[in-house]
C-alpha cells in the first residue's frame, strides 16, 4: 500500500530540469534587475544599491543583459531539444495544443461551476501548462525583440526614431508585468499553492512527482503509463521514462496496488 | 696898569700853555710814531717767530692792516702792557692784551656765553674791526669759530640760505646767549607763528605742559642749525629716534616702541635707502600731531580715510562709497577703516605674504564676519554662513597654492565692496555673472551664460527670478566640480535643482514655463536611470547644456530641432541621424505620444484580462478542491 502510494513518476529529466532551472534563474534575475530600473525608489532596490555600492545601477544593467543571454540561450537550446532529441520530440508532441484541450478547458470550467460531476481527466500536459508553455514563447519573442532594440539603442534610434524606442520600452515593461504576474498567479498556483501539490511540486528539483499528484493532475497520463507498463511488462522490458532513476518498486506490487487503489476509488 | 699886568700874565700863561700842549703833542706824536715804527721794523717780517716751549708762534704784524684799523693810532704798548722793546723777549710776563684798559664798558659780554672768549676772537688782533663791521659780516664771523657739529652746516640750511643770521636767534653783539629748551618754541614761533600755534595744540606740547620732560620741541625734529626745507628735514628717523626707544615707550600695546617698529617693515618705509613712500608725519601730521583717540587726530577712526586719501584718493573714494565706508560715515563702531585691513604700521603691499595675501584675507574678513549669515538663502533653501567659504573649492584651491582661486575680494571687491542688494554691487544679481566671469576666472563660462535664456531674462527684467551663477552654484560654499557633496556634480541633485524652479507652480505660471518637465523626465529612461543611481545617464544639463541653456526655438539651442540629434549623438554615438516623431518630454501621453498611449492601454487591458481570468480560474479550482475535501 504505502509503497504504491510513495511511488514517484519521472516528470522532468535532468536535461529538462537544467533547462527549467536556467529559465527560472534567468527569468527571476531579469525580473529583479528589470523592475529595479522601473522602480528605483523601492525599498528592495535601495537595498540593492546599498549592497552593491555606487555602481549598482550599471551592474544592474549588465546583469540584466547577461541574464537575457542565458534566457535566449536556453530558449534556443530548447528549440533544438524539441526538434532533434527523441524525448524532446515527444515533449512537443504532447505539448502541442489540440482541439481536445479546448474541450477539456470547457469541461473543467463546467466542472468547477458544478455543471459537471466528474473532473475532466488531464493528460501529461494540461491546458494550463500548455498555455503557460506557449506564453513563454510569446513572451520571449516580444521581450527579445524589444530588448534588443533597447540594448542597441544607438543603432535603432535612427531607424525607428524616439517613438520606436518609447514603444519598445513600453512593450518591454508591460510584457514584463504580464509575464511576472502570470508566473505569480498562474504558474505558482499550480506548482505551489494548489492543494494537491502543496507545499510544492518538486519535479523541478527531483524530476519526479508523487503518485497523488499524478492522480489529481495528470490522471490520463497515469493511465497511459500504466498501460505502457503492462505492455512492456509482458515484453519483460522497461519503460523509457522510468529507467532514469533506480526504480525500486517491484512491478508486481505496482500492479496489485494499482488495482486495489482503483477499486477503492470506485 | 694892574689890568695890563693881568692881561699880559693871561697872555703868557695862555701862550705858555699852548706852547706846552703843542710841544707835548708834537713830542707825543713824534715818540709814538717812533715806537710803532720801531716795533714794526722787526714785526713786519713775515718769518718772525717766537718760541714758546716746542711751539713756534708767528709774531708777524701786517703794518698796512694795522695802520688802517681803528687802532691805527694806538701804540703797541697800549695793548701789550709792560713790554720792553729793548729786551728780547719783550716781557717776562707774556700777558695777553687787555682791552679793558681802554674799553672799560664791555657792554655785558661778561654775562654772555662769550664771557671767557677773547675780544680779538671776534674783533681780530691787529686789524681790529669795529662792531659795525662785525654786524655787517653777520654769521660768517660766528662760523669762523663755530666750525664743528651742526652749526657748521648752518650756511647750507634753509635759514642760512634765506639770510637768517645767528643773531636772529642767539641775539648779537656782546649779549649772545644759549637758547634753553623752554625758549625754543617761542623763539621759532616768532617767525613760524602758524606752526607754533599748531604745535601748541599737539600732544607733544600737551605732554610738555603736563611736565613730561621727554617731549620734543622744534629742534628735536627739525634740528637746530641744519634745518632743511620740507619732509627731508623730518624723515621718520626724527620721530623714530624717540618712538623706537623701548624705555620711553615700553610694552607691546598700541603706542609702544614695538608697535611703532612695525613701520620699518611696511611698504611706506624706506627700503634699502630709498625715499620713504610715507613717513610718520604724512599720516600723523606734523605740528598738530594728536593722539589717535582724539577725534581731531588725522589718524582717528573717522578721519583716517581722509588722511590716507591724501595719497590714495581713488581707493579712498571707492571705500567711502562701499558698505564699509557707509557704515563708517554713519559712525558705526564696528565699521572698518583702512588700517583694520591694512594694519596700522606694518602696511604691506597686497602681493606680499602679509595679511592681505589671498589666503590670509579670508581670516581677515572672517575676523568680523565669522558669525555672519548670508542675507538670503542659498539654492538649497538653507541659510548659508559666510564662513562656509572655507569649505568651498575656491578656498581649497588657494590652500593648494592656486593663486588664481577667488578669495573674498575677488568677488566682493576690496574697497568698493557692497552688499548684494545694492544695484552697484559686484555681487548684485545683475552683476554677479560679470564678477564670476572675470578674465582670469570663469570667462568661458560667462561667455556661454551670456546668451542663455536665464541671462536674457535677467537682463530684460530687473527683478527676474532667473538664476545667475549663484542660483545654481551657491554662494560661498561653491564645490569642486566632482565633489561628492556638490549638487551639480550628481545628476539627481541637478534634476532637483532645476526642478526647484521648473517644477514650481508659482514660477512656471509667472514666467509661462512649460510644465511637467520634471515628471516626464523622471519617467523616461534617462530619469529612471538617474533615479537608480546611474552616473552616465542624461540629466537636464546633458541635453539642455548648463551655462548655455537656450529655448528650443533658439537656433543655437542644443535642443533646437535642428541640433537635437547632434545633442543625442554626444552620448549615443551613431544616433546623430535620429529623427524625432514626438516630443522628448511626454506630458500628455495621448497628445504627445499616441502610439505609446494606445499600446499601454492595450497592454493594461490585456494584463487585467489575462491575470483576471487566471485568478478566476485559480479561485474556481481551489473552491472546488475545498468542496471536495469536505
Amino acid at each position: 500500500m504505502t509503497s504504491i502510494r510513495s511511488r514517484k513518476y519521472l516528470r522532468m529529466t535532468l536535461n529538462e530540469r537544467i533547462q527549467h532551472f536556467i529559465l527560472l534563474l534567468s527569468f527571476i534575475v531579469l525580473v529583479i534587475t528589470g523592475f529595479a530600473l522601473k522602480f528605483p525608489e523601492a525599498l528592495w532596490v535601495s537595498g540593492f544599491r546599498s549592497l552593491f555600492g555606487e555602481n549598482a545601477f550599471e551592474m544592474r544593467g549588465d546583469v540584466h543583459r547577461v541574464a537575457s543571454v542565458f534566457l535566449i540561450g536556453v530558449s534556443v537550446y530548447h528549440l533544438f531539444y524539441i526538434s532533434f532529441t527523441k524525448r524532446g520530440k515527444e515533449f512537443i508532441r504532447d505539448m502541442w495544443i489540440r482541439k481536445s484541450d479546448y474541450t477539456l478547458l470547457k469541461d473543467t470550467i463546467n466542472y468547477y461551476r458544478g455543471k459537471k460531476e466528474e473532473k475532466p481527466k488531464l493528460g501529461r500536459f494540461s491546458y494550463i501548462e500548455k498555455l503557460e508553455y506557449f506564453a513563454v514563447y510569446w513572451g520571449n519573442f516580444v521581450m527579445l525583440i524589444t530588448g534588443v532594440i533597447l540594448w542597441f539603442e544607438n543603432i535603432f534610434l535612427p531607424l525607428i526614431s524616439n517613438v520606436g524606442m518609447d514603444i519598445a520600452s513600453a512593450i518591454h515593461f508591460y510584457e514584463a508585468i504580464l509575464a511576472s504576474l502570470s508566473i505569480l498567479f498562474w504558474h505558482f498556483y499550480f506548482v505551489i499553492y494548489n492543494p494537491d501539490v502543496y507545499p510544492m511540486n518538486k519535479a523541478w528539483i527531483t524530476g519526479y512527482i508523487t503518485r497523488h499528484q499524478m492522480e489529481t493532475e495528470h490522471p490520463l497520463w497515469l493511465e497511459e503509463i500504466e498501460k505502457d507498463e503492462m505492455i512492456s511488462d509482458t515484453e519483460n522490458g522497461k519503460t523509457d521514462d522510468n529507467t532514469e532513476k533506480a526504480d525500486t518498486v517491484k512491478k508486481d506490487e505496482v500492479k496489485k496496488d494499482l488495482s486495489e487503489d482503483r477499486n477503492k476509488k470506485v | 696898569m694892574k689890568n695890563n699886568i693881568k692881561n699880559i700874565a693871561v697872555l703868557f700863561i695862555s701862550v705858555g700853555l699852548i706852547t706846552i700842549l703843542s710841544v707835548s703833542a708834537f713830542e707825543y706824536s713824534k715818540s709814538k710814531g717812533k715806537d710803532i715804527d720801531q716795533c714794526l721794523a722787526c714785526h713786519e717780517d713775515r718769518d718772525l717767530f717766537m718760541e714758546s716751549g716746542d711751539k713756534k708762534i708767528s709774531v708777524f704784524v701786517n703794518p698796512d692792516l694795522y695802520k688802517e684799523s681803528v687802532h691805527g693810532n694806538a701804540e703797541c704798548t697800549d695793548c701789550h702792557l709792560k713790554y720792553n722793546p729793548d729786551e728780547i723777549p719783550h716781557s717776562t710776563d707774556r700777558k695777553l692784551a687787555n682791552c679793558s684798559t681802554c674799553h672799560d664798558d664791555l657792554k655785558g659780554i661778561e654775562n654772555s656765553v662769550h664771557a671767557k672768549t677773547d675780544c680779538y676772537d671776534c674783533h681780530s688782533k691787529h686789524n681790529v674791526r669795529p662792531a659795525k663791521e662785525l654786524e655787517k659780516e653777520g654769521s660768517k664771523n660766528c662760523l669762523s669759530c663755530h666750525k664743528k657739529g651742526d652749526v657748521a652746516k648752518f650756511s647750507s640750511s634753509i635759514h642760512g640760505k634765506k639770510g637768517v643770521e645767528c643773531s636772529d636767534c642767539h641775539q648779537g653783539g656782546h649779549s649772545v646767549k644759549k637758547i634753553s629748551r623752554g625758549e625754543v618754541t617761542n623763539l621759532c614761533g616768532k617767525c613760524h607763528s602758524e606752526s607754533k600755534m599748531k604745535f601748541s595744540n599737539s600732544i607733544h606740547q600737551t605732554l610738555t605742559k603736563s611736565g613730561n620732560m621727554n617731549t620734543p620741541i622744534c629742534t628735536d625734529c627739525h634740528g637746530a642749525h641744519k634745518i632743511i626745507n620740507n619732509k627731508f628735514s623730518i624723515e621718520s628717523e626724527g620721530c623714530l629716534k624717540c618712538h623706537l626707544n623701548e624705555k620711553l615707550f615700553p610694552g607691546d600695546s598700541k603706542g609702544s616702541a614695538k608697535f611703532v617698529a612695525e613701520y620699518k617693515t611696511s611698504i611706506h618705509a624706506s627700503i634699502n635707502g630709498s625715499v620713504e613712500a610715507a613717513g610718520c608725519v604724512d599720516c600723523h601730521g606734523n605740528h598738530m600731531i594728536q593722539d589717535p583717540n582724539n577725534s581731531n587726530s588725522s589718524t582717528s577712526k573717522y578721519r583716517l580715510t581722509e588722511t590716507c586719501a591724501k595719497c590714495h584718493k581713488d581707493v579712498a573714494d571707492k571705500f567711502l562709497s562701499s558698505a564699509h565706508g557707509k557704515a563708517l560715515r554713519d559712525k558705526n563702531v564696528a565699521a572698518p577703516t583702512c588700517v583694520s585691513c591694512h594694519n596700522e604700521h606694518s602696511i604691506k603691499s597686497v602681493s606680499s605674504e602679509d595679511n592681505l595675501s589671498k589666503l590670509n584675507q579670508v581670516e581677515l574678513c572672517l575676523k568680523c564676519h565669522e558669525e555672519g549669515k548670508l542675507p538670503h538663502k542659498n539654492y538649497k533653501g538653507e541659510e548659508e554662513l559666510i564662513r562656509n567659504y572655507k569649505q568651498s573649492y575656491h578656498y581649497k584651491a588657494l590652500q593648494e597654492g592656486k593663486d588664481n582661486a577667488a578669495t573674498c575680494s575677488d568677488c566682493h571687491g576690496a574697497h568698493d565692496m557692497n552688499k548684494f542688494d545694492n544695484p552697484d554691487s559686484r555681487v548684485n544679481k545683475n552683476h554677479i555673472a560679470n564678477t564670476c566671469g572675470q578674465v582670469n576666472c570663469h570667462a568661458k563660462e560667462f561667455r556661454d551664460f551670456e546668451g542663455s535664456i536665464h541671462n536674457t531674462s535677467l537682463n530684460s527684467k530687473p527683478d527676474s527670478d532667473a538664476p545667475t551663477c549663484t542660483g545654481c552654484h551657491g554662494n560661498h560654499q561653491i564645490f569642486q566640480k566632482d565633489a561628492s557633496n556638490n549638487r551639480l556634480a550628481n545628476s539627481k541633485g541637478l534634476v532637483q535643482l532645476c526642478s526647484d524652479c521648473h517644477n514650481s507652480v508659482e514660477l512656471t505660471s509667472k514666467y509661462k514655463l512649460p510644465v511637467g518637465r520634471t515628471e516626464s523626465y523622471l519617467d523616461s529612461y534617462h530619469g529612471l536611470a538617474v533615479r537608480g543611481g546611474s552616473k552616465v545617464a542624461a540629466d537636464c544639463g546633458s541635453c539642455h547644456g548648463n551655462h548655455n541653456i537656450r529655448a528650443s526655438k533658439d537656433s543655437l539651442s542644443s535642443i533646437n530641432k535642428n541640433n537635437l540629434a547632434k545633442t543625442c549623438g554626444k552620448c549615443h554615438p551613431g544616433a546623430e541621424q535620429t529623427f524625432f516623431l514626438t516630443k522628448i518630454h511626454i506630458v500628455d501621453e495621448l497628445k504627445d505620444s499616441p502610439f505609446v498611449f494606445w499600446i499601454t492601454l492595450l497592454y493594461i487591458l490585456l494584463i487585467a484580462g489575462t491575470i483576471g481570468l487566471m485568478i478566476w480560474h485559480n479561485y474556481m479550482d481551489i473552491k472546488k478542491k475545498i468542496q471536495e475535501q469536505e
